[in-house]
């Protein structure tokens, strides 16, 4: 499905916020994640799903990717 | 995304407007201390990374890379006349995050080129929070450089701040803008808590 990554259209496989971390392979620090405008803390990834067309912003230390 | 910029009055010290922030259900918080040497804010960064780390918000602090090393804080923001971006980069290497002030498409870009994680933009408008203020942007503002950075290819996130009150934040954020830093409308408000979870409801559902 896609969805939507710092404005940019992206394909996924991933249901959950943590399933989408692993596979940008998002590192353990230095991550900062919205998913509609809203902050989730690195506990809630598990618990907070990924749907068609959301909108997401993940601000990470390293560039690129 | 909602950022708060700590503040202080005459009711609330810079711990309290963490404290008030985290409560409203603010989950990203930049110590901003200005007049201050790095010893002065070390106890007050410990403790206000303590409660971000509580509850589970990131913590970056304004201006001071060192004391950003020394603690381990999620990153730093580095405003136009503070240290360049890359030098940041190169005293923190890759983990940390850094946030850059722009005024002009071609100050984020130079932030990006440097290695900049987001974008702190602005001002929206005239504000007495900050000295030294840049031309405002207001809404074409970010329109147009927002435009400009999808024409460069240039993806890390941009965070509107300067003077934003609770009622621009749906507009702002239509212009493709992804946050907005805020600081004294939650302070002065009668209820800052309240206000807080006021400024989060309306940035998740416009």
């Amino acid at each position: 499905m896609d969805i939507k990554i710092n404005n940019k259209l992206t394909c996924t496989n991933a249901t959950t916020l943590q399933e989408l971390a692993d596979e940008l392979e998002l590192p353990q620090k230095g991550v900062a994640v919205a998913v509609s405008n809203r902050m989730v803390p690195r506990t809630e990834w598990g618990i907070t799903p990924v749907t068609e067309g959301c909108d997401i912003v993940i601000i990470k230390a390293v560039c690129g990717g | 995304m909602i950022q708060f910029i700590t503040h202080h009055n005459e009711r609330y010290g810079y711990l309290d407007s963490v404290r008030l922030a985290l409560e409203g259900g603010c989950r990203w918080i930049q110590l901003r201390v200005k007049d201050a040497t790095d010893s002065e804010v070390r106890p007050m960064a410990i403790e206000a990374q303590r409660m971000c780390r509580e509850a589970g918000a990131t913590f970056i602090i304004d201006d001071r890379v060192e004391l950003v090393r020394e603690l381990g804080a999620d990153g730093v923001h580095l405003g136009l006349k503070d240290m360049p971006v890359c030098e940041a980069r190169r005293i923190l290497g890759n983990g940390y995050i850094i946030g850059g002030t722009a005024n002009t498409f071609e100050q984020a870009r130079m932030h990006y080129e440097a290695s900049a994680n987001y974008i702190g933009c602005g001002p929206f408008r005239f504000t007495t929070t900050k000295k030294n203020l840049s031309p405002i942007l207001g809404l074409e503002g970010y329109r147009t450089i927002m435009e400009q950075m999808r024409q460069h290819g240039i993806e890390i996130p941009v965070v509107a701040i300067g003077g934003i009150e609770e009622a621009d934040i749906p507009s702002i954020l239509a212009t493709g803008v992804n946050g907005i830093a805020l600081s004294g409308v939650v302070l002065r408000a009668a209820d800052p808590v309240l206000k807080m979870k006021q400024i989060i409801n309306i940035s998740q559902n416009g």
